[in-house]
């Protein structure tokens, strides 16, 4: 465990390291606008990971948290006026009160059953959004629905960051969402290595034997399904106020499991899958960008491919390669050197 | 009162529509332990194969019907070969969740090809009738009439073939213990396949019927699977009679739902019965509560 920890804390260093370099490097604004898009997923995916990798529950609903943040903070500052940076916080604690309400409905239920209310609640917030038309404000000669319907919300304040930083200010969105992502994983981290990480992952592996020791399974699962979701809404409020937008958009079912193939690809139950799996698919969504039209069909056949071939994603990749390596290394010398001889140099 | 007929007409149709979806549905679920989330895009594929045999290749209207089938067949078959089976084999324990993303990248992969193939904008399906007939005072439009005869027979096929037949019987042991099954000497690889060739056929076949009342666009069967899926659920996955049931009283109710508060408040009335139901019977209303050893 000790020296696990170590490992972790090495990555997180090198990881953090390389995201402060990275706007020293590179000047291209939109590279440094796709990074921080891809935090954010990685934000996102990384507390899906903690749900369904760490704690097995199966939850089709994260990106509808996400949305919820950030509706809750567009729709804050939209009507009460109140500032984005005080908006994010109380959107984050409501958008952890909403997911009570749904884990109190879902959860009772295990698997394919959770996925699939969790899925069906998701799509509810979707459809009702979208087909959202009365009038509830008028706004100059425009009506305004009061969920913003199928437009959403728009220019309902910054981060200020504009102002303070002018042109550099895509830099500086930059910092916060590194800022973020350092406390999502630091969150995360502190959970799955504590006592109640070892009861998520006990529930998960062996439902039965962890509730014959007494862990509540229903208490347990709605307490993770409640933690994920902070980090997730404020994830969601930070991405409103970047984009100065928020629209139904996100509840797409393809968003969803943009997320999911994140952890699919990077590795499911692993503490930096959805980091790699974001890096990964974004890279590989931007690759895609120049055959246009074919990127979300890319992105269909390799989530099926990586769940077909490799279903640890590519750290459990690494790990059984390293795991291969390292069982050569402690057996017999002479055989050793006679595998590692017989590969070309 | 003269609006009653039209919604319990409308709830019955859509009603036969939702029967056969969770039909294909709910027997991969019973027998594979498999939620296939590309379910609905079997029904899409199967619409846009009847479009294309009928109104682009000309064949007569059981043939287009036919090509459909044997799209949604071939496309479930392709499931399996590719994808299910290899899952189940290297990863038994967790199958149950990674086949429902796996399937979902198929989803995505089939529904972009045929927006690639078909383009963006909604199509009409050919194979629809027109007109009505009034039975005392009830006005049945003979599409639906067709919709609900040709669901009712489809079911009926399926009734008899799992249980009348010695593949269905083959079926229904693979369903009911893999294990025990292997033992008596059913090959149980050929059970699952032949399966989900089954469930593609139903769906493509649904498909058919779907875009008859609505309009071919690459997302037809999104709407209906998700339905599906709260069906089986509150049915209790697998069940298939209890399946239908519900399939029927729920779309009747949601058509009710949809008269009185308006269109968007079908849905989200039957997810709150759904979850109200699944709070005081867990296992579902047919569902049996499975005891099981640890």
């Amino acid at each position: 465990m000790k020296r696990q920890d170590f490992a972790h804390l090495l990555i997180g260093l090198v990881v953090l390291a390389a995201a402060i370099a990275l706007p020293f490097y590179v000047d291209s604004r939109y590279v440094i606008g796709q990074v921080t898009l891809g935090l954010f997923y990685a934000i996102v995916a990384s507390q899906w990971n903690l749900l369904f990798g760490f704690s097995g529950v199966f939850s089709l609903a994260q990106m509808a948290l996400f949305g919820f943040g950030g509706y809750a903070t567009a729709m804050l500052c939209f009507y009460f006026g109140i500032n984005v940076w005080a908006a994010m916080p109380l959107a984050a604690v409501a958008t952890v009160l909403f997911s009570l309400v749904i884990g109190a409905a879902c959860l009772r239920l295990s698997g394919a059953y959770t996925a699939l209310l969790t899925l069906a609640v998701a799509q509810v917030m979707y459809l009702l959004i979208v087909t959202d038309t009365d009038c509830f404000v008028m706004v100059g000669t425009q009506c305004r629905q009061l969920t913003g319907g199928a437009v959403g919300f728009a220019r309902f304040g910054d981060l200020g960051t504009r102002a303070m930083f002018k042109a550099k200010f895509l830099v500086a969105d930059y910092a916060l969402v590194v800022i973020l992502f350092a406390a999502t994983m630091l969150f995360t981290w502190a959970i799955v290595r504590g006592p109640i990480g070892l009861a998520f992952r006990a529930l998960r592996d062996n439902p039965g034997c962890a509730m014959a020791r007494g862990i509540s399974r229903f208490q347990m699962q709605l307490l993770v399904f409640g933690l994920s979701a902070f980090f997730t809404g404020l994830a969601g409020g930070l991405y409103a106020a970047h984009f100065n937008a928020i629209g139904p958009g996100v509840l797409s079912f393809s968003q969803l499991f943009f997320i999911i193939a994140m952890v699919v690809v990077g590795g499911i139950g692993r503490l930096w899958g959805p980091l790699v799996g974001a890096i990964v698919l974004v890279a590989a969504d931007e690759a895609m960008r120049e055959i246009g039209e074919f990127r979300s069909l890319g992105l269909g056949i390799i989530i099926a491919a990586v769940m077909v071939l490799m279903p640890n994603g590519l750290i459990g990749l690494c790990e059984s390669i390293f795991d291969r390596l390292r069982r050569l290394r402690t057996r017999s010398p002479a055989i050793a050197t006679e595998i590692s001889g017989d590969t070309p140099a | 009162m003269d609006i009653i007929g039209p919604v319990i007409v409308s709830g019955i149709t859509t009603g036969a529509l939702y029967a056969l979806a969770t039909l294909g549905l709910s027997l991969v679920w019973g027998s594979l332990g498999m939620l296939n989330m590309a379910h609905g895009t079997l029904l899409t594929l199967g619409g846009y194969a009847a479009f294309t045999a009928a109104s682009q290749l000309g064949w007569p209207v059981p043939l287009a019907v036919l090509a459909a089938a044997a799209v949604g067949g071939f496309i479930g078959a392709l499931i399996f070969v590719l994808v299910a089976y290899p899952l189940s084999r290297r990863s038994p324990e967790t199958f149950e969740t990674t086949i429902m993303i796996a399937t979902f990248g198929v989803a995505l992969t089939l529904e972009n090809t045929v927006l690639r193939l078909y383009g963006g904008q909604p199509l009409g399906q050919p194979l629809s009738v027109g007109g009505a007939i009034s039975l005392g005072g009830f006005v049945l439009p003979w599409q639906d009439l067709v919709i609900i005869v040709s669901a009712i027979a489809l079911m009926a096929a399926t009734a008899l073939f799992l249980t009348r037949t010695k593949a269905g019987r083959a079926i229904r042991a693979t369903a009911q213990n893999p294990d025990a099954a292997k033992l008596m000497g059913v090959p149980v690889a050929r059970v699952y396949l032949q399966v989900l060739i089954l469930s593609g056929m139903l769906a493509g076949v649904c498909g058919v019927l779907v875009s008859s009342i609505t309009q071919l666009s690459p997302s037809l069967g999104a709407d209906p699977m998700l339905k599906a899926f709260i069906m089986c659920v509150v049915a209790g996955l697998g069940n298939l009679p209890g399946a239908i049931i519900t399939s029927f009283a729920l779309a009747i109710v949601e058509a009710l739902v949809q008269f009185l508060a308006g269109a968007r408040w079908g849905f989200p009335a039957l997810l709150a019965i759904v979850i109200l139901v699944l709070i005081r019977r867990p296992g579902g209303l047919f569902g049996r509560v499975e005891v099981r050893r640890l």
